[in-house]
């Protein structure tokens, strides 16, 4: 599953390369999405990343840290992010506003396995800001509708004020290519229209699935997968066809500095995408 | 390439070295380190193991990847920083210290190559010292596919003779070093390398401690990942973090911002060496931590030694320095816990 390596500074990859802030909105209190631009016109262009990759962003005195990319190659120059205020640096960047100028270097990671997935049923079951990284597959299916088959989305939230994208997701059931099925745990709002409860709740919703020509995708809060792979087993798809992708504290990205280290593998390396099969013989991915 | 070189003409050889910035064991109080010197007789070669290894000339505590200063908004100003461009030799690098190094170039190299670590590692010979005595009472570096006369990662062994040096060179830039002396060196009389072999054998008997049997860890640490072994041995840790910041093999580091001047924003971008002994070394933003206990941090480190990183390398990630047994302030014993690993449960 590993990628080509793209760096933005061959040379030495720990160089930031100054991108700057196109568009920046509040998603929910605390989530923010992020759309930059590489100052550099030649090498935004340039940039090659797959879905399920991530770069490092940093703010000048504030520190780097790492993030999923939530924008899709078919959609180039401009990458997006989202991001919640959790620690010294997403602070530093929710200060900022648009045209302000970040460091970003990569891509790193081994990304999802698009050309293994293409002409099966794709399910995405996404949780929280399990979005972040998820968004990036189902725009690119979306955009290249045509090299997949069934497309079905599952995401939950705890209220509706915490969805994510939750008016693009609410325009998406729409679409009749794409089977979208919405849950909240909690409607404090009394007029969520859609599912009431955990994300697995929307499990019975979705008929006939196919489990030999089905790839599975999930990303969520720890507490979650749990839950969700014992839904996927009882749809009997293979392990090696569940992929998730794993939250880990990174600092270099590049398999050096050993934050990321499990067993004998690199998140940053040979993750941040694993199969279930890979979790059940690699104790503590999660 | 075999020579003698009589240890009164030793300063000689140091003196034709100008070129080069020279490091050797230096003794501050009662602690041996590296520091740079400026004359042949601040060498001495007489030394016990040294505080920390001959890695941090390679991969320093602290680090500058770059500087910067925000004066325009719009337009910061960020500089790369690279380490200089100084030929630089190493004397009296002990041969467990050595390998440790070609152990940490596995990690710094692959795929991605680290550029402040190889720009270093390229410009530094190793001139080591066998050790004829042990320079540590924990050294053990025979029980880890090591010998106190290896040359494994060096570009020079000295053996020390009595009144001359055995001096074996062992890459091109170990024969640059003894090409600028050729005069001083001297091909072996006969009987040289008998008396050779002898001290390189006697070494070998004065290393006291050792584990016994250490190919069975590897194969039997894989079924203890959920033994309350861990939180027995874990029990005295103080989480202080010693046994990785003093070990030659280790090589973990963070990346932080350190700032100056907040008006105008002026600082640095560094790197510094960090634990996997931390709480937060593994800790989520999200406050979420896959290594929440010391139990778990120290099942991470043995494993990682001697098993993950055989695994991967085909070598165990310790050269056997003694050198965390010793520092740890509750005396835990890596030997021990190793020996206690091979018997669990039988």
């Amino acid at each position: 599953m590993s990628v080509e390596k793209n760096e933005l500074n061959p040379n030495n990859p720990f160089l930031p390369e100054p991108a700057r802030i196109v568009r920046m909105y509040p998603l929910t209190d605390d989530v923010k999405f992020f759309q930059v631009r590489i100052a550099d016109m030649e090498k935004a262009l340039a940039f090659k990343y797959c879905v399920g990759q991530f770069a490092m962003l940093s703010v000048l005195g504030a520190g780097e840290a790492p993030f999923s990319i939530s924008s899709t190659p078919s959609r180039p120059g401009l990458l997006e992010f989202c991001i919640r205020k959790a620690g010294t640096v997403t602070e530093a960047l929710f200060k900022l506003k648009e045209n302000d100028l970040i460091g970003i270097r990569g891509p790193y990671g081994n990304g999802f396995p698009v050309e293994k997935i293409k002409g099966k049923d794709v399910l995405i079951v996404m949780g929280g800001l399990g979005v972040a990284p998820l968004r990036s597959v189902l725009l690119y299916c979306l955009d290249n509708r045509d090299q997949f088959r069934r497309v079905i989305l599952l995401h939950g939230a705890k209220k509706p004020s915490e969805m994510i994208f939750r008016e693009e997701f609410l325009d998406l059931k729409q679409r009749e290519d794409l089977e979208c099925y919405l849950a909240v745990d909690e409607d404090d709002t009394k007029e969520w229209k859609e599912n009431v409860g955990v994300v697995t709740t929307l499990f019975p919703k979705i008929n006939d699935i196919n489990p030999e020509n089905t790839f599975s995708l999930v990303c969520g809060p720890p507490v979650m997968y749990k839950f969700v792979l014992k839904e996927l087993v009882k749809l009997n798809i293979p392990k090696d066809q569940i992929l998730m992708t794993l939250e880990r504290r990174m600092k270099c990205g590049v398999g050096k500095c050993g934050h990321c280290a499990i067993d004998y593998i690199y998140t940053c390396l040979d993750g941040p995408v694993f199969t279930y099969w890979d979790i059940i013989h690699m104790r503590e991915l999660i | 390439m075999d020579k003698i070189l009589l240890k009164k003409a030793f300063p000689q050889w140091v003196k034709k070295l100008q070129a080069y910035r020279i490091y050797a064991p230096s003794k501050d109080e009662d602690i041996w380190t590296y520091e740079t010197v400026t004359t042949p007789e601040d060498i001495d070669l007489e030394f016990l193991t040294t505080a920390l290894s001959p890695k941090k000339i390679i991969f320093p505590q602290r680090e500058v990847y770059l500087e910067f200063e925000k004066a325009d908004e719009d337009n910061p100003k960020i500089k790369e920083i690279l380490p200089d461009d100084d030929p630089t030799i190493v004397f009296g690098v002990r041969p467990c210290d050595a390998k440790a190094l070609t152990l940490t170039d596995k990690v710094f190299g692959g795929d991605f190559e680290d550029v402040y670590y190889w720009k270093r590692r390229n410009q530094t010979i190793l001139v080591g010292l066998a050790c004829n005595t042990p320079p540590s009472p924990n050294c053990f570096c025979l029980s880890v596919d090591g010998y106190p006369h290896s040359t494994e990662g060096l570009d020079i062994l000295l053996t020390d003779m009595g009144d001359k040096y055995h001096v074996k060179s062992l890459t091109k830039n170990g024969e640059k070093l003894l090409n600028l002396a050729k005069s001083l060196f001297t091909p072996p009389k006969t009987g040289d390398k008998k008396d050779l072999q002898k001290i390189h054998a006697e070494s070998e008997k004065k290393i006291k401690r050792q584990i016994k049997n250490l190919k069975k860890v590897p194969p039997k640490l894989k079924g203890m990942w959920d033994s309350p072994f861990w939180d027995e041995e874990a029990m005295s840790c103080l989480r202080c973090g010693i046994c990785t910041y003093m070990c030659p093999t280790c090589h973990c580091f963070d990346i932080n911002d350190e700032v100056h001047s907040s008006v105008p924003l002026k600082g640095q971008r560094i790197r510094t060496w960090d634990t996997c002994q931390f709480p937060d070394f593994t800790m989520h933003s999200s406050g979420h931590n896959p290594r929440p206990d010391k139990a778990s941090r120290l099942r991470q480190r043995i494993m990682h030694k001697f098993q993950y990183f055989v695994e991967k390398y085909a070598n165990y990630q310790c050269t056997g320095c003694g050198r965390c047994i010793t520092n740890c302030p509750v005396g835990i014993d890596i030997i021990q816990v190793l020996d206690k690993v091979r018997d669990y449960g039988s």
